[in-house]
């Protein structure tokens, strides 16, 4: 750990569970599921019934006719995301700020939606021609890219995609890139909206997702549930923002990274100890000083298991005092988006002393033994958090953030 | 009929890892063919295609052996048309 300390003073999201940090702090409080049957043309052709998607999201709400056109819904969900950030952070981007300020946005699929309307048209109305903006709003830096017209942000931007990683990486690199002084700002998380018919598709064949609900770490667990939104963080150095008084949701302390070399879609415990490992490493921390772990947890036989063993290993006795829940069983798998979302929530847990449960917690798993907090939200002060994100294709990010009273 | 559906299910079985078909036979487990979870989700899908049928993903996690993959087959595809679809476990 060297450089600058960095706090964490804007948060936005969107996603199932609310339209703003508000709103999803009630649902996760009140441990509330946003888990319901999916909407839209075709369903009935999948094998599973059920998603965590953001019904009450509008477009129309957010943005005019002419910018919808030119954006897809993952690049709507993250500038709506990055809008809360902001106006919470209370900063003013001032033109020489807006110089020094990153953004730095994770997706794994990027504009899906469009893609797929775009094919449609191609292979099944066999049209000959895609629609020009067929491009910009597909690509996974569309996000970032929108985000920096939005505010005029002028500093480097850029996108990065691992699949459920990908918004750890982002924010993690984003935090160096502050601490470091590479920038003075940034707006760093993740966005995604893979609700079309062929990603569905693609996703059960895989049969990973649960029929029924995502119940993480318990017994009776029978897959992820997928789930879309956007989640973005503000990030300034420490010291800048106690200057102007800023309020500090969260210190954001450390980044670790690795990968397993291993497989694509099963998971090994080992690489996950040496992310959170580092994380721990990079941010100083002790691991006693680790009260709470916002864990991958997707609710699949082997994540939740391999994920509990790699807990153990690394923690040792320390891991039986540790709280550990899986947001995913409220506001689902949001894959590129899961990080950030994930994220707020662990930065939400800090700030209100408050652990979120891991919902739909029917029974203990003898090979997921630790205290899931399950079903219930449990008031804790805890000092030090982990937020942890294992992508397919074996890629981990960790963030570690400490609980900062402002 | 059954014997005919072995064949296919032990030709599928070998087309998945790229072994030999000679290296395969019924009382074959998978784990010995060297297939894990991904692999075995691949041969669904190419059974599922070859014998119209929809493997529900709780029959995925029961079968450990050629033999088993015959047997889920082959109930599929005598209650054909097409079984319900039914998801759970990968």
């Amino acid at each position: 750990m060297s450089g600058r300390r960095v706090a964490v003073t804007g948060l936005g999201i969107v996603c199932a569970l609310g339209q703003r940090v508000s709103e999803v702090w009630g649902a996760l409080r009140e441990g509330r599921p946003a888990i319901s049957p999916i909407r839209m043309a075709g369903a009935e052709r999948l094998r599973f019934r059920n998603v965590a998607q953001a019904h009450a999201y509008d477009p129309c709400a957010h943005f005019d006719a002419s910018r919808i056109e030119h954006m897809d819904r993952f690049a709507q969900l993250a500038v709506i995301a990055a809008r809360e950030a902001v106006r919470a952070s209370g900063i003013e981007l001032t033109p020489g700020l807006r110089e020094r300020t990153a953004i730095v946005t994770g997706s794994s699929v990027g504009g899906q939606d469009t893609q797929d309307a775009g094919f449609v048209e191609l292979y099944q109305r066999a049209q000959d021609r895609m629609h020009p903006l067929s491009i910009p709003r597909t690509m996974a830096n569309a996000a970032a890219s929108h985000i920096s017209m939005e505010f005029r942000l002028t500093g480097p931007a850029y996108a990065i995609s691992t699949a459920c990683s990908s918004s750890n990486h982002a924010i993690g690199n984003a935090f160096w890139m502050v601490r470091n002084g590479m920038a003075d700002v940034a707006l760093a998380g993740g966005s995604e909206a893979p609700f079309s018919f062929g990603l569905l598709k693609a996703w059960e064949a895989l049969r990973v997702v649960s029929p029924d609900t995502c119940r993480p770490f318990s017994k009776d667990r029978r897959g992820l549930i997928l789930g879309e939104g956007a989640a973005m963080l503000l990030l300034e150095p420490l010291d800048g923002a106690l200057a102007r008084g800023a309020a500090i949701y969260a210190e954001m302390a450390g980044f670790g990274m690795s990968s397993d070399a291993h497989h694509m879609t099963h998971p090994s415990a080992d690489g996950p100890v040496r992310a959170m490992r580092a994380a721990l490493l990079d941010g100083g921390i002790a691991p006693e000083q680790i009260g709470y772990i916002n864990a991958h947890g997707t609710g699949t036989v082997a994540n939740d298991a391999t994920e509990t063993r790699a807990i153990r290993n690394l923690f040792g006795p320390h891991a039986g005092r540790l709280l550990v829940s899986s947001t995913k069983s409220m506001h689902g798998h949001a894959l590129g988006a899961a990080g950030a979302i994930e994220a707020v929530c662990t930065i939400l847990a800090l700030r209100n002393s408050l652990i979120p449960p891991t919902a739909n917690f029917t029974a203990p798993d003898p090979e997921c033994d630790l205290d899931v907090v399950p079903n219930r939200a449990r008031p804790a002060e805890v000092e030090c958090a982990l937020s942890n994100s294992f992508a397919f294709g074996g890629l981990n990010a960790v963030l570690a953030l400490r609980r900062l009273v402002s | 009929m059954t014997d005919h559906l072995s064949d296919k299910v032990l030709s599928a079985v070998a087309s998945v890892k790229h072994i030999p078909r000679e290296k395969v036979s019924v009382e074959s487990s998978l784990q010995e063919l060297g297939f894990d979870s991904l692999d075995a989700t691949v041969l669904m899908f190419e059974l599922e295609k070859q014998f119209q049928v929809t493997i529900p993903d709780d029959g995925v996690r029961s079968v450990r052996t050629v033999a088993d993959i015959v047997a889920e087959v082959s109930k599929l595809a005598a209650s054909a048309p097409l079984a319900p679809p039914a998801a759970g476990q990968p």
